[in-house]
């Protein structure tokens, strides 16, 4: 228990003093309190919000931690969405159908990155060159799924749709519970909050250390006895499973994916929401995929078409007077605020 | 001491283009030796190093570290082995904290000379003044406790080889001495040394014996007082004076 607490609150990412730990407890209990207070379309929105983080998270475990940049985890999104809905749908008499769809979903995300991650780690492919074969990767997905229009392309019961995309996908259920509105809510939360401490305790560990070793210097962690290789292709396959989570989430919270959300706009979000936050935090990139997909939605949905490029203005911003992100700058400033508050004064 | 080669190569070859970077070399160092390497400027030092290392591939031989072919083994497999490196530049984290550099080692290290290991590590240490728990970040530290940083980080591995790159490179010769000494001691304890270095005080300071590289070839090979007195070494390396 100790362990898991050190862990915890070790010095891999921000917010480590008591006052940081009540206001972190008290906003976690505004969340929970959140739907008593609230309509039921509120707490869906709010809920979308937070099913996006764990794809955020595993940008900040690869890129911000392990120093590689995915410029298309969203593929690993998409799959885990079309993968469950294929099953989840094919089973849907079934009570543990949409079990067994997550399960597949998330052991398909990991199926592909694995055996993408293994050519690239293990071929030692260059740094810079990782975004580009991501990129392809998420787009040829994209292409491919855009001609799957048409009757020939069922798997069992289920069309995927071509562009118009998979419909009619089922909420997820344990047994005879099904979670949807209210409890979906609760189910995002507990899953963003399950992420969130478990990488906490990961990037505090040896493992986590390690990881952060190969981003400062991928020949001198080689040569301190690791297989930097391997270390980063799990990374890299936990990275995607966790971007498979956010598909799963995102498919039984709207019951509907398009290969629009595995297409180049949606590939480059993550990589926004990372950057605006800081990608060296995994709490500031919690903080910023939550507030950017708030400020998105809310934009689009009064009508504003722009809303996406106030989001690539707000990436231009941050890269000009935030380079380690506004979450984490603002962090460092009030912890750098407080040291000068608490130091005793010169004699 | 064991009279075992801790490490051999057998007919070193490695070319670049028209240069030959290894002639034929056939390099042994016994166990518990303090060798050091020295040459004129390419002189093959680095190369050999980095062959030794396997950051490089050679053209052909072999290369035996503790009597088991490591030619053709992966760069991390090779320091499971039990070695330990050091580069030209220095190459501790920069960005992370003194206690970080010291952990990070600690999952590789080769636990069956935890307590020559562990002895070495904290005499090392307590001689560099190096603090483990220390939180500032590595990038704050002077030149030398940088080095000594590296060097230290090493030793978490408890190797029973250790290799460094000219580990004195830019100190002034007070911490030269320092870190002589502290070397000195360590291979004392057993731990089998090679050293790529320039400074020659600091050579005739710790080798028990030189090898002189010359154009990829091995030149001459001895005690101290035989390579200094060596007259085509003088020529080639040290001058005439």
């Amino acid at each position: 228990m100790r362990t898991i607490v050190g862990l915890i609150s070790g010095g891999a990412d921000i917010g480590r003093t008591r006052v940081f730990w009540i206001g972190f407890g008290v906003i976690i209990l505004l969340f929970l309190l959140y739907p008593t207070q609230t309509s039921a379309f509120r707490v869906a929105n709010v809920s979308f919000y937070l099913l996006n983080i764990p794809l955020g998270l595993g940008m900040a475990l690869l890129w911000g931690y392990g120093g590689v940049l995915s410029f298309g985890h969203v593929a690993y999104f998409g799959i885990a969405g079309y993968v469950y809905g294929i099953v989840a749908g094919n089973m849907s008499e079934n009570a543990f159908g949409p079990l067994a769809g997550v399960a597949a979903g998330l052991l398909a995300s990991a199926f592909v990155a694995g055996i993408f991650g293994y050519f690239v780690f293990y071929a030692r492919v260059q740094k810079w060159i990782i975004p580009i074969l991501t990129l392809v990767l998420t787009l040829l997905l994209e292409t491919f799924l855009g001609q799957t229009a048409g009757y020939q392309w069922r798997i069992g019961s289920v069309l995927l749709g071509g562009y118009n995309g998979m419909t009619g996908i089922p909420w997820f259920q344990l047994g005879g519970f099904v979670f949807e509105g209210y409890s979906f809510y609760y189910l995002c939360l507990f899953v963003v909050l399950a992420c969130y401490f478990s990488l906490r305790m990961l990037v505090n560990s040896n493992f986590g250390q390690v990881i952060v070793a190969i981003r400062e210097d991928e020949l001198r962690t080689e040569l301190l006895g690791y297989d930097i290789r391997a270390r980063q292709w799990v990374v890299f396959v936990l990275s995607a499973v966790l971007a498979g989570l956010s598909g799963l989430l995102y498919v039984q919270w709207g019951n509907y994916i398009t290969p629009s959300q595995v297409g180049l706009l949606q590939a480059a979000l993550p990589v926004i929401w990372a950057a605006v936050g800081g990608t060296t935090s995994l709490l500031a990139v919690v903080i910023s995929t939550f507030t950017l997909n708030w400020v998105t939605y809310t934009l689009s949905a009064q009508g504003n078409q722009y809303a996406m490029v106030i989001i690539g203005a707000l990436l231009v911003v941050t890269m000009l007077f935030f380079p380690r992100g506004i979450v984490v700058m603002v962090a460092e400033r009030l912890g750098r605020f407080r040291t000068r508050r608490t130091a005793p004064s010169q004699p | 001491m064991e009279l075992t080669a801790v490490i051999e190569t057998r007919s070193l070859n490695k070319r670049f283009g028209g240069v030959v970077a290894a002639d034929n070399v056939n390099f042994k160092v016994m166990h518990g030796e303090f060798r050091c390497m020295i040459g004129p400027n390419g002189a093959g030092k680095s190369t050999l190093f980095a062959m030794l290392c396997g950051i490089q591939s050679a053209d052909s031989g072999q290369i035996f570290f503790f009597g088991q072919d490591v030619t053709r083994t992966q760069a991390f497999q090779r320091v499971r082995l039990g070695v330990g490196l050091t580069f030209q530049t220095n190459r501790a984290f920069h960005q992370l904290s003194v206690r970080e550099n010291l952990t990070i080692p600690q999952a590789s290290a080769k636990l069956e000379n935890k307590e020559a290991g562990q002895a070495r590590l904290e005499f090392a240490l307590d001689a560099f003044g190096l603090d483990p728990n220390d939180e500032t970040k590595a990038a704050e530290l002077s030149h030398n406790q940088l080095q000594w940083l590296e060097i230290a980080m090493v030793l978490v591995g408890y190797p029973n080889l250790i290799l460094l790159d000219e580990p004195t490179a830019g100190m002034a010769a007070e911490e030269t001495q320092q870190t002589a000494k502290v070397l000195k001691h360590l291979n004392s304890t057993g731990l089998t040394t090679v050293v790529v270095e320039h400074d020659m005080a600091f050579v005739k300071d710790v080798a028990q014996v030189v090898t002189v590289l010359h154009q990829g070839r091995i030149f001459a090979e001895g005690t101290v007082t035989k390579i200094t007195a060596h007259e085509d070494v003088r020529k080639i390396y040290l001058g005439r004076a």
